[in-house]
Parts: C-alpha cells; structure tokens; sequence
C-alpha cells in the first residue's frame, strides 16, 4: 500500500510545482489561474462522479455560489479577501446541506435535478428584485481587493488541498467504501459501510472544494457578472476534463484538464465554435470507444495509476 | 447448543400492493443451528430473508434477536449487530478487487472475525485476490458474498442459494463448510432449491407456501406429508 | 387579465406539451434522457425558418417535412450508435453524455452554418386574423400553433392506441424484457421511437418562434430543461401525460409572466426541482424511479 501513495505524491508535486514556476517562464498568469481553477473543480466531480457515480451537471452552482459569498463578505461585511474565500466556501456547503435530498435520486434525475437547482440560484442571485444585495445581474467588482499575486499563491493553496484531499480519498477506507456504494448501495449497507453518511461527505466535500475555487476566482478576476460564474460551461468543462482523463483516479483529470484546456486555449478562444464541435465529437469518441478515459488505456495492461 | 433463541420472528406479514408475500410466518434460531427453508417458487423464502436483513419491513409481526426488537433497524445497523447475508443473484463490488470487497467488511462492520486470508482460502478465492470482482464468474460472486458476509463478522448468517451450479463435489465441500460455521457457534438460515444439499446439512427443514409455513421437520418426514406434497407436485 | 391569463396559459400549454411529448415518448421506450432534445428543436425551428425566408413555406407546412425529415435521422442515429451504447457497463449515466457529445456537434454546427444571429418568423406567418375567443383578442399565429400541437398529440394518440407498431411500442414501455421475449423486435420498434421522438421535437420547433421568440443556436439546451420539467411534472415514460404537464407548466409561466415577471425564469426550474425530490414519479405516474 505504501507504492500508490508514493506515486499519488508524485503527480502532487509535479503539478503544483508546475503551476508554481510556470507563471516566471511564461508570463501569463492568468491562464495558469484558469488551469488551476479547472483542475480543481474537475477533482470536485471525480469526488462526486468518479467515487460516488452522481453526475453533477449543476456543480457550477456551488462555484457561483462561493465566488458571490466571498464577494458580498468582502464588500459588504468588508472581510479581508482570504476569509472571505473561506466564507464562500462554507455557503457552499451550507447550499448543498440544503440540497442534499437530491442524493435521493439516483442517475439522471440527480443530473438533472442538480442542473435545475443551479439554474434556480442563478437566477435567484442575478434578479433585478435583489439588486440592493446582490447587485442583480450587474455583477460584482472587487477592483478595491485586487492583487492577483496573492490571489494567484491563494489558489496555488486552495489546489494543494484538493489534490491532498483526492489523493487520500484514492488511498483510504473512505474512498473504498464510496466504491462500494457506487457499485450497489445495498451490499455497501451490508458491508456496515453508513451508506448516507458516507455519500453525503462525498457531497459536501465537492461543494466545498466548488465553494473555495470560487471565491478564489472572484478575487482573481475581480470584476465578474452571474453570467460568468453561473456559467453552465463550467460544470461542462470540469465533467468532461474529468471523463477524458478517467475518474476515479488522481492522474485522470490532471490529464484530463492539461489535454483538453491546453487544446481549449490554442483554438477554443477564437474560434469557440469549432472548439465546441471538436469538444462535441471526443465526447462522443469518447462515450463509444473510451467510456473509462484515457488512463484506462494503461489501466488495461495491468499498470496501476495514481 | 444455547437454549435462548437467537433470532425470533413472530407473526411476519410482508404485502407487496395486494399480494402477501408473507403470511403470518413465525420461526425461531438458536446460536450454532442450521435452518433450511425451502419451497416452490414465489413462496416468500427470499422475501423472508429480506425482512429479516432489514431490505424489507413488514407490515406486521417482529422480528427479536439476542431479544432485541429489531423490525426497523437499517441494514448497516443489523451488519453492526452481526447480521449478515448473501444474494440470490450474487451482488459484489464489481469494480473494486476480491480483496478489497473484504477490507470493506473488515473495516465498517468493525467486528471481530477470522483473517481475511482464511477467509479468501475458506472460499478458494486466493488465487483471484487481485482480480477486479466483476471478472469472476457467477458462482465464485457467490462465493465471494459468503466471504464478504463472513468478513463482518456474523453470528446470525442468511444464505440465499448456494448451492445453484456447483458440481457435486463442490457441493460437498461446501456442505462441510456450511457445518464448520455452524460448529463454530454461527446460526444458519439456508434457502435451498437443493434438497439433497439441504439433507445433508441439517434435519430441521420449513416448508413454506404462498407466504405460509406449511410443514416443519426433517426432510424425509416432510415427503411423506401430503401437503408439502401437493404443493411440489402443483397439485 | 385573468381570463386572457388563463387562455393564452391553455394555448402557450398545448404548445409546451408538443415540446416535451418526444421526449418523454424516447424516453419511455429507451429510458435514455435525450440530453440533445432542445437541439433537435432548434434545428426544427431553423428548416423552417429558411423554407419560409427562401421559399415562403408556410410553418405550418414545415411541420410535416421536418417530421419526415427527422424520422429517418431520428433512425439513423438510433441504428448507428444506441445498440453500442445499451451494451455498455453503465447504459443509463453513458447515454446521458453520448447525447450531451451531440447536443455540443449540433449546436456548433449551427453556430458555424447559421451564424449566430438571433433570427425570426414574422407572427403573420401562419395568418393575420385576430381570434376573439371569451372576449379576449389572440392572434391567428398562437391558435393555429395550438390547434396544430393539439393534431400532432392526436396522432402520437393514434399511433400509440391505434396501431399495431404502438401496441409494440407500449410493451416495450411496459417491460423491454418481456416485449423481447413475446417476439417484439426491440430494435425496430426502438428506432421508430427515436425518429417519431425527434419528429416531434422539430415539428414544435416550426412553431417554436411564435412562442419562444427568436432563434439561436444555443437555444437547445434550456429547452431540453424545460421540457424536462413539462414531462416530469406529467409523467415520465407516459407521453399521453405529457399533456397535463404541458398544460400546467404553460398555464404557471402565463402568470407569473402576468403577475411577477421578475420571476418567471425561475418556473421550469422550482417545478422541476420540487416534483423531482417529492414525486419523481411525476404528478400521475406510479412507476418508474431508476431508469
């Protein structure tokens, strides 16, 4: 048991002391933000998705729903921006407290279910009726925050934990036992596995790590709308990194991400249309001929990865 | 052999919409005792097992064990208290190896039982430890919910079908087995389509039909019951 | 107001219960939810727009080419990938993405043959009259669209009741295993589904314009949500039920729009949500909880 650790550790550190470097060799810090931001939340669905088998297609609400707690806690409450983030991730996990009777669903309808709610805080969060709080669908600016560096070691951070956090989850009892209620909930109960509990740590853990990630992301780019960060695309590019790569793993949505939003970033941003179809077909490809993402292809011969 | 009844069921009635499942069933089990149920098809044997491993709850009746009442307490709790069982259609974590299927029942139900090795060896699943549980085929699944069951521990222990495709020496070995746990103090309710497994297990047979106990005893007295005959020859 | 309310919430319905009434027919046959539903539609709403801007066809019209048209997609698709993807470890999670995959081909086809300008039918489309019905003024294109809707749900009645290929359809509905094992040909039956499923879809997509406002390319996927909550709050897998779930999703929307408009948008989604976690089964349904 000590080789899978060992080889999880590393994945850890070549990721994070690529982002930590990157920044100095080439100057653009922000599509680095943007890189790490996706990991993160990618690592958030393969605790859901991958662990679990519960599709979040509305797991952007908690993104959206950290970057607006931590925002309002720093203007109106005027906290300093790190606790803020804090904050944001804590309204997180109060939201997914509050939805955690989804978990009742299983399959689609959880996907679905998900979806809808994210749709309802958003447009919760963005009506005009709410402008006095929430500034309405006009957005949020935090310009009088700003300092992207420290953000920028901030998300460095915020990064280090999840990666942390997956990697003991693909190393421990916990993990294993979420397997087992991934495969069937009833021999999990059998087993003495605490089928809700143990689901509803899962839930709460991702909306946690959606919740920080935002809050980040808010401070990061300071002036922002709901549009952008109730973005349906998110909870998209955060699944699919994650299916590309393979779930369940911690290398998959490292490869995942790297792949298709180094791709994303070299045609996606101007030409998003025939990003979008390209995005389109892998995922198909993918469904038809790689339905366990592209580590299962050495998973096969009998490798372990990370 | 205790005398104090392990596991008691009084008066079960299980209804699915109109149909009764059960029908008033009663039976009791003492620590170390090997029960057979059998019965035709759709008779309430499974469902019997359900209700006690708390899939089910029924609409009446209880269900007592070490004289707890124990009708709606959760399948985790009753795999805690040392209940356990196995699947008709054998139900393993598919994607997860052999042994960790064990590990699992090792470390969540938290009871003291024999050593996963002996427990993969009891079962001659060693050599498939590594393997993901999904590639064995469905008697070794089997096979591998015994072990899984036995892995927490129980002393109260439901098996659903066994004994279905294994060859007649496989059968016998896993007839010593089955006496082992018993002899080494577990209870034992066994549903069975095999008559002669059942035979050679234990005297202490219950006939059930449409929900109902029709016929209590040793196999061979039950042949000659005319009821129990009846309802195997559809008549 | 509150009679207009309540007759624009019937015919906005009726419309509404063509929208999702494929859906639900797919995916009570296949148990898949078809994720590209919306884009279908849209792509309904697009042939017709050009066969009217190109060639004047009248919407009405269209409807029926891009039901024939879709048929024979609808197979096709169903013949080239479903067979693979019900062979799969996990059927029902993995179908959910394949037609997620063709909801993003479609929509970034659209984007790049159809631009991305919002287009539009003139309302004057399907005829300039204005109905007077209890004292209320409505316009032709609303009550044409409606009385369309209702033929369509007419013969998805006929098909479903009334033909031999619906009584295999509704076996399959009721148990896939014992359909197979009566000697229902799955796959057949399956495949007409699929292309009657996306007909429908497009044939609301030719009257989409004169209900949802302009076209886009992105239109899809908030469609596909919205008819998901019209099937769910009906009942999933009946399509017949769709309907009622049609109706009252048209007839809450008409007064919200009425009555608190800021909060329309949020409808479809408190419905959805709400019926999702207190009747999944839907407001008739009695089945039906794991796909």
């Amino acid at each position: 048991m000590r080789k899978p650790l060992i080889s999880g550790g590393i994945v850890f550190l070549i990721v994070l002391l690529f982002f930590a470097i990157m920044p100095s060799v080439y100057s653009n810090e922000d599509l680095f933000f943007q890189a790490m931001v996706y990991l993160a939340l990618a690592q958030g669905v393969n605790i859901l998705y991958g662990f679990t088998g519960y599709l979040p297609f509305g797991y952007v609400g908690f993104f959206g729903t950290g970057a607006y707690a931590a925002s309002l806690c720093i203007t109106l409450l005027h906290f300093p921006p790190v606790l803020g983030i804090i904050a944001g991730g804590l309204a997180s996990v109060v939201l997914s407290i509050l939805l955690s009777p989804l978990l009742r669903l299983s399959g689609a309808y959880f996907a679905i279910g998900s979806l809808a709610a994210s749709q309802m805080v958003y447009y919760i969060v963005s009506n005009p009726s709410l402008q006095n709080i929430t500034n309405g669908p006009y957005g949020i600016n935090l310009e009088s925050v700003y300092q992207p560096h420290t953000s920028y070691v901030t998300m460095i951070v915020i990064l280090a934990l999840v990666m942390g956090v997956v990697i003991y989850i693909r190393n421990s009892r916990f993990g294993l036992s979420l397997q087992a209620i991934r495969e069937d909930p009833v021999s999990a109960g059998m087993a003495g596995v605490h089928v809700v509990r143990q689901r509803a740590i899962a839930w709460f853990l991702s909306a946690l790590i959606a919740g920080l990630v935002g809050g980040a992301f808010a401070w990061h780019i300071s002036v922002f709308y709901p549009t952008t960060v109730f973005d349906l695309n998110i909870s998209i590019f955060a699944i699919v990194f994650t299916l590309f790569g393979g779930v369940t793993t911690v290398l998959g949505p490292v490869l995942g991400m790297f792949v298709l939003y180094g791709f994303y970033n070299l045609i996606g941003i101007s030409e998003p249309q025939y990003f979008q179809l390209i995005y389109g077909i892998l995922i198909l490809l993918l469904v038809l001929f790689l339905p366990s993402g592209i580590v299962s292809i050495v998973k096969r011969r009998g490798h372990y990865v990370p | 052999m205790s005398h104090n009844p392990l596991l008691v069921l009084e008066k079960i009635v299980k209804q699915f919409g109109q149909f009764r499942a059960l029908d008033g069933v009663s039976l009791s089990l003492s620590p170390g005792e090997i029960l057979g149920l059998v019965g035709p098809n759709g008779s309430g044997k499974t469902t019997c097992i359900n209700v006690i491993a708390g899939l089910y709850r029924p609409e009446e009746g209880s269900v007592f064990f070490n004289g707890n009442k124990i009708t709606k307490y959760s399948l985790t709790k009753m795999a805690h208290m040392g209940i356990n069982r196995t699947f008709q259609v054998p139900k393993p974590f598919k994607s997860l190896t052999v042994r960790e299927n064990l590990i699992i029942a090792d470390q969540y139900a938290k009871r003291p039982h024999q050593p996963l090795e002996e427990l993969l060896d009891f079962v001659g699943l060693t050599a498939y430890a590594s393997r993901e549980a999904g590639s064995l085929n469905s008697s070794q699944q089997k096979l591998l919910d015994l072990a899984r069951a036995l892995a927490t521990g129980p002393s109260l222990l439901l098996i659903d079908e066994l004994a279905a495709g294994l060859n007649p020496s496989e059968l016998d070995k896993m007839a010593e087995k089955i006496k082992h746990l018993a002899e080494s103090g577990i209870a034992i309710l066994l549903v069975e389509h095999l008559l002669g497994f059942i035979n050679s297990l234990t005297k202490r047979v219950i006939v059930m039909n449409a929900g109902k106990e029709i016929f209590e005893g040793d196999l061979e007295s039950a042949a000659k019951n005319p009821e129990v005959n009846a309802v195997y020859l559809g008549g | 107001m509150l009679v207009y309310t309540v007759i624009s919430g019937i015919l906005f319905g009726l419309f509404c219960s063509l929208m999702g009434i494929g859906l639900n027919l797919i995916f009570g046959v296949m148990r898949f939810v078809n994720l590209a539903h919306g884009d279908f539609l849209m792509l309904g709403a697009f042939g017709a727009y050009f066969a009217y801007t190109l060639y004047g066809i009248s919407p009405a019209i269209s409807v029926v080419i891009n039901m024939i048209v879709m048929i024979v997609i609808g197979a096709l698709i169903y013949y080239a990938f479903v067979p693979r993807l019900l062979r799969s470890r996990d059927p029902e999670m993995l179908s959910l993405i394949f037609f997620f995959g063709i909801s993003q081909v479609i929509e970034a086809l659209s984007v790049i043959f159809f631009t991305n300008n919002p287009r539009s039918i003139d309302w004057s489309a399907l005829g300039t009259a204005n109905y007077q019905l209890f004292g209320q003024s409505f316009q032709e294109s609303w009550v044409v669209s409606a009385l369309i809707s209702v033929i369509a749900i007419v013969l998805v009645y006929f098909y479903l009741y009334h033909t031999k290929l619906g009584y295999a359809t509704r076996a399959v509905m009721g148990s896939l295993d014992e359909a197979a094992s009566s000697g229902i040909n799955v796959h057949r039956v399956s495949a007409w589904a699929m292309g009657i499923g996306l007909a429908l879809a497009a044939a609301a997509g030719a009257l989409s314009p004169f209900f949802l406002g302009s076209i886009t390319p992105n239109m899809g996927s908030d469609i596909t949500t919205t008819s998901f909550s019209i099937i769910i709050i009906g009942s999933l897998g009946n399509p017949l039920g769709t309907v009622i779930g049609g109706l009252i999703y048209g007839l809450s929307s008409m007064f919200m729009q009425s009555y608190i408009p800021s909060w329309a948008n949020l409808v479809p989604y408190l419905l959805l949500f709400l019926i999702l976690l207190f009747k999944p089964s839907g407001l008739l349904g009695k089945v039906v909880r794991h796909a």
